[in-house]
């Protein structure tokens, strides 16, 4: 038996997701970061033919991506560091940024269909809907923000050679 | 409200969009090592996949039907769907930087989802209602995202097993979505499509 994993392996205890970043700019006690990433997939065996790693990795898109932590631990530009964000966190934000446009999209074009029955109406409605419902979610995001939820956390220094799919 | 419930359902479950049409198979294989990119890779392409829908139908409704442009519908869904992605993007980015920070980087792969593409095109076909399409998209989106969590979950299960050598994995991980499909077969009785 000892041959297989190991049972006690708690699966449903809270982990976070780690990434790996470079500090790029230091501002006083704070750090500017772009996340080093291959592609979102984790970089399958047929990575070389894949269209997304060409898309998902340009420099500009790594740019725009850069994020910002407190430099406690006196980082130096060019350092590369292991970051985390809370397992829920992409949960509580994707929520935030896909669940409630779709739900207010949905509300009102069924409202719409009840009220009208005209295919047109709804999917004004639906577009109503939808536009509405970005703007709960910015309220929503901003709530998270100021809750700090959204902040990713300084884990440690990353090991030479070491990359996020390790 | 049935028969929409009926819809969603079998859209999810009965003609599940990876185990049951065989759409979206590089997403189900490659953003499923890790359960937080699976949870990420699902919502992002249900809100693509339901926006995409909704253009789609008006497209082709106000546009390819009347001028009777039918043989333009792939290429033109094509560019809707690419047009969604990149709206999306901008919407998240300009709504909240930090949600951009977090789910940005799925957004590009769906680009190059087949499945967001076939689901789009089925809805043409079917000649639905918006309401109905809408909700089928939702539905088939849905499908989707559970799948990517149920093999994202098993896989990272299976990423601390001693697998034997020869089965290490993406053989293990074909064997695992194999005996998924098998099981998801079970609703293929149902009758609901």
């Amino acid at each position: 038996m000892d041959k297989f994993a190991d049972s006690t392996t708690d699966f449903s205890a809270p982990t976070m997701v780690e990434g790996i970043a470079q500090v790029v700019k230091i501002e006083g006690k704070t750090a500017w970061l772009v996340p080093e990433q291959g592609s979102s997939c984790g970089s399958c065996a047929s990575a070389a033919a894949c269209g997304s790693k060409g898309v998902g990795t340009t420099a500009s898109r790594l740019d725009n991506r850069r994020f910002r932590i407190d430099n406690n631990a006196n980082l130096a530009v060019g350092e590369r560091v292991v970051f985390g964000i809370r397992d829920n966190v992409l949960l509580k934000a994707s929520i935030a940024a896909y669940v409630i446009p779709l739900a207010t999209l949905v509300l009102a074009g069924a409202l719409a269909q009840w009220q009208f029955g005209s295919d047109l109406i709804t999917m004004a409605a639906m577009v109503a809907g939808l536009v509405i419902g970005l703007g709960i979610s910015r309220l929503e995001a901003r709530r998270l923000y100021i809750r700090g939820d959204l902040a990713p956390l300084f884990l440690r220094r990353a090991r030479p050679g070491e990359t996020c799919n390790q | 409200m049935k028969e929409y419930l009926l819809l969603m359902f079998s859209a999810a479950l009965v003609n599940n969009v990876i185990l049951g049409r065989f759409l979206g198979l590089c997403p189900a294989m490659g953003v499923t090592t890790r359960l937080d990119a699976a949870v990420g890779m699902g919502m992002a392409t249900t809100f693509v996949m339901t926006v995409a829908a909704l253009a789609g139908w008006t497209v082709n409704t106000f546009l390819l039907a009347p001028f009777e442009l039918g043989y333009l519908r792939t290429i033109t869904f094509i560019l809707i769907i690419a047009s969604t992605v990149q709206f999306t993007e901008m919407v998240v980015k300009k709504v909240s930087p930090s949600l951009f920070q977090l789910l940005g980087i799925y957004l590009p792969l769906i680009t190059t989802n087949c499945a967001v593409l076939g689901i789009t095109l089925l809805l043409v076909d079917a000649k639905m209602s918006i309401l109905t399409s809408v909700l089928f998209a939702i539905g088939s989106a849905m499908g989707f995202s559970l799948v990517l969590v149920i093999f994202a979950g098993l896989r990272e299960r299976l990423a601390v097993m001693d697998v034997p050598r020869l089965f290490a994995g993406p053989p293990i991980a074909f064997i695992v979505i194999s005996l998924l499909a098998l099981a998801f077969m079970g609703f293929s009785g149902m009758g609901v499509s």
